[in-house]
């Protein structure tokens, strides 16, 4: 009996240690570190990857008063007041967030804290554009020459989708927008489900038939990087840095985690120096600490300048309109002039 | 009356409470939003037009084909056995056989992901057989009556239009209308093989759920959708069959054109189900590995074990709540009725309805049980009424007055009569159950993830690998579902 209750309380003790944060689909980091926080700390890490940043963020909605996880790790500026609003997150306020940047403490409550930061912006192959003249100003993307060479992403599925949208809301204005999408439309622009099949099926670099694609500014290093020797400088480029969109990215702990000293422990993990220095070259966006130096190969990647950065309570009051007038316009065909005379 | 009470209660959890949430919150804040925007008009219209149209494709192609099944020719039985084997394959199996063979990465080289044909194709692939049973007995049964007419001096044409065409409207119209239901409510095949263009009010419903966490307009959608499948069912209940003379057995045909129309047969199902064909030669052992030991996703063996867990242990309440129906239904009008329900809503539209209704309940099985049990129940009541209905009501009253308490003569004198029915009507169920996609889908906790989920999980991922692995994945529930079917079934085949 005894032997049996001992194990039991092994067992429970097991479960205890383990932490499950929920991420999206891009997180990546080195490994060797993961397996070092485990073994100073005792906390078993379980990454539970739920999609698209948006798509996993409305999972820890849905199962809100049960989490599935203890920990929430990649919602953005996009939709942080829905997280906010949704009420699923638990203030903490980390030792280390006197580390970083400033302009990214974009929640004062302190239930979402920033752990990275970048920017969406357009991409395009240098290759194929050796030789062809390149869109001089973003309004030249509705031209169909260059319209039917675009892939995007679905802004209602993928998160670079809706900041690349957000971006052109404030490049043309409320009214603008949709008529820029409209001439996108008519000119044969793709618009995939998310970045991966954006960037791996119809990017021309990647075997596909579009060499302009909706990406990051950190997608050319990220190339060099992969390529093995293979590029020294960078196959693709960045246009149009007035159609950046600075997003950044946020990490929680899940109300009704059971695990809350872990999950602080955790979180405390992410904003450390050494974790923070591995983000670059694993989800290529940049660290949110001040004092985290860049890898070598973010050379080629300086920040935009001039770069989108909507207020956030805009974002808020306005995202989910934006996303159904785009959705009319876009994929539905309808007029831009109609979808207007629907607001009130 | 006990048997009505518990299948009343259950409904009362299951499906009328949570959907009254749904109706609330639709009614409320939903309907005026949705309905003042012709973008969901559009997604009804398409529904609605990929309904029709499919029933209008099925019942074009399985009239003449079920005319050529009167003539018995080598392997007709290994056709019609080939064709209903899709009735029982989960819906993401098909739709991840079709992008074997016609997808981005499809053996034929021919992409038609996100088009009409690929849609109406999967269509034509899940209905043919089900209309082919309901209309081979009537094209069997209409070789008297047609000689009849044909003794009597009218030509073959106008025969087939004044004595054949009326015997067979009954059976056309209600071939018709199943495939109607099915593919006006599809879910997993156009999520999975649409694209944002052809999705239907279904895929609409869960992508405003799972994207934009827009619960009034889901609920508004959700409202328009079971309307329209309230209708249609209402008039496929209406519905009777005209009385038909008895079948004759399929006639032997001379040699050679036996052979000829085998041959014929063999090229067109060959053509109608190459997407099951290209999942087989799509498999890869390695695959089976690596998703056998998965990191990135759920591995096989937890979502093989979910799979089986939640099947099986719903199963048994659906066996519960069906063969109480059916026996409440045997009798009162109203209870068949009521039973019909479940058929009416859709897997999401009930898993959105108990995130609405239970959101206390979100973390525990119970749910996931009483979604998956609420599905299967009436296919097992429907396969169990019509033989519970065709017992001579002497055996029983014999039974009570030797002394038997009911329970007793129904244990010893009915069941046993029943079992056939029963074992087919639960390996219908089973199977259903095994590839449960919509409501596992709108439940989703990653600790649940079944064989179904592993599936779709993986395709939202690019790269061969992940489909190398949903190929694999496809093919072990494929197997799992036929298998246990048959199984079950021991080959009777007999649906609904």
């Amino acid at each position: 009996m005894r032997k049996v209750l001992a194990a039991l309380a092994f067992l429970t003790l097991g479960l205890a240690q383990e932490l499950v944060v929920l991420t999206h689909s891009s997180f990546s980091l080195d490994k060797a570190l993961i397996a070092r926080f485990q073994e100073e700390t005792g906390i078993r890490l379980r990454f539970l990857k739920g999609g698209d940043a948006g798509e996993t963020l409305n999972k820890a909605i849905l199962s809100k008063g049960a989490p599935i996880a203890d920990v929430l790790y990649g919602f953005d500026n996009t939709f942080l007041s829905r997280a906010l609003e949704a009420d699923i997150l638990l203030p903490y306020v980390s030792p280390e967030i006197r580390n970083l940047r400033s302009e990214l403490l974009l929640d004062p409550s302190f239930r979402a804290i920033p752990v990275d930061y970048g920017f969406v912006s357009l991409n395009y192959d240098r290759a194929y554009f050796r030789g062809k003249a390149l869109p001089q100003r973003p309004e030249d993307l509705a031209r169909p020459e260059y319209a039917r060479l675009l892939v995007v992403e679905n802004p209602a599925t993928s998160s670079p989708g809706l900041a690349f949208l957000m971006a052109t809301v404030a490049r043309f204005g409320e009214d603008g927008y949709l008529d820029f999408w409209a001439r996108l439309r008519d000119g044969g622009v793709r618009v995939a489900k998310g970045w991966s099949e954006a960037y791996y099926t119809h990017f021309t670099l990647h075997g596909g038939d579009r060499p302009l694609v909706v990406s990051y500014t950190t997608s050319p290093a990220a190339e060099v990087y992969y390529s093995e020797g293979k590029y020294k400088e960078p196959p693709s480029g960045n246009l149009f840095p007035e159609l950046a969109f600075f997003q950044v990215e946020f990490v929680g702990i899940l109300k009704g985690t059971k695990n809350l000293e872990a999950a602080r422990r955790f979180v405390d993990w992410l904003l450390s120096r050494p974790v923070q220095e591995n983000i670059p070259t694993e989800m290529w966006v940049y660290p949110a600490r001040r004092d985290a130096r860049l890898p070598e190969v973010f050379r080629f990647t300086p920040p935009p300048a001039g770069a989108v950065r909507l207020d956030p309570a805009r974002m808020a009051a306005n995202r989910e309109r934006w996303i159904e007038e785009w959705t009319r316009v876009v994929l539905q065909g309808q007029d831009p002039e109609a979808v207007r005379a629907g607001r009130r | 009356m006990g048997a009505a009470a518990l299948v009343l209660a259950f409904l009362a959890f299951a499906l009328f409470y949570p959907l009254g949430r749904v109706l609330v919150l639709g009614v409320g804040e939903g309907f005026g939003r949705a309905l003042a925007n012709p973008y969901y008009w559009e997604r009804y219209l398409f529904s609605l037009e990929y309904g029709l149209g499919s029933a209008l494709l099925t019942l074009a192609l399985a009239l003449p084909l079920a005319f050529l099944f009167r003539w018995r020719f080598p392997g007709r039985a290994g056709f019609l056995a080939l064709s209903t084997l899709p009735f029982v394959l989960p819906t993401p199996v098909v739709a991840l056989g079709f992008l074997a063979l016609v997808g981005p990465r499809g053996l034929l080289g021919l992409d038609l992901y996100g088009t009409r044909a690929v849609l109406y194709w999967a269509a034509l692939f899940y209905n043919l057989g089900l209309a082919l049973r309901i209309l081979l007995p009537v094209a069997l049964a209409l070789e008297r009556p047609l000689e009849a007419a044909r003794v009597l001096g009218a030509s073959p044409f106008r025969a087939f239009l004044r004595v054949g065409l009326p015997l067979l409207l009954p059976a056309l119209a209600s071939a018709g209308l199943l495939v109607f239901l099915y593919a006006f409510s599809a879910f997993g095949v156009p999520l999975l093989l649409g694209g944002p263009r052809y999705a239907t009010l279904e895929v609409e419903i869960y992508t405003l759920l799972a994207y934009r966490l827009a619960f009034p307009e889901a609920s508004a959608l959700m409202l328009l959708q079971v309307a329209t499948l309230a209708g249609v069912a209402l008039l496929y209940l209406r519905l009777q069959g005209a009385a038909l003379p008895p079948p004759v057995p399929p006639r032997p045909l001379p040699r050679g054109r036996g052979w000829a129309l085998a041959l014929g047969m063999g090229v067109f199902f060959l053509g109608v189900y190459a997407p099951l064909l290209a999942l087989a030669l799509r498999l890869e052992p390695l695959a089976l590995a690596s998703a056998w030991a998965s990191e990135d996703f759920t591995p096989l063996p937890l979502a093989l074990a979910n799979t089986l867990r939640f099947s099986l242990g719903a199963l048994g309440l659906a066996l519960l709540l069906g063969v109480a129906y059916a026996l409440a239904a045997r009798g009162r009008l109203w209870v068949d009725l009521l039973g019909l329900l479940p058929l009416m809503v859709s897997p999401v539209a009930v898993g959105l309805g108990y995130l609405v209704a239970y959101p206390g309940l979100r973390g525990s099985l119970l749910l996931l049980l009483a979604a998956y049990a609420l599905l299967a129940y009436p296919l097992l009541a429907r396969a169990l009424l019509p033989a519970l209905r065709g017992l001579p009501p002497s055996l029983l009253q014999a039974a009570r007055v030797l002394g038997a308490s009911p329970f007793r003569a129904f244990l010893r004198v009915e069941l046993p009569l029943l079992l056939p029915a029963l074992s087919s009507g639960t390996a219908l169920a089973l199977a259903a159950l095994l590839g449960e996609f919509g409501a596992s889908l709108v439940l989703w906790r990653p600790e649940w993830t079944t064989l179904a989920l592993a599936i779709y999980e993986r395709l939202g991922r690019p790269g061969e690998g992940p489909f190398r692995e949903a190929v694999a994945l496809a093919l072990v529930l494929a197997l799992l579902s036929a298998g246990l079917f048959y199984l079950l079934d021991r080959g009777r085949g007999r649906f609904g």
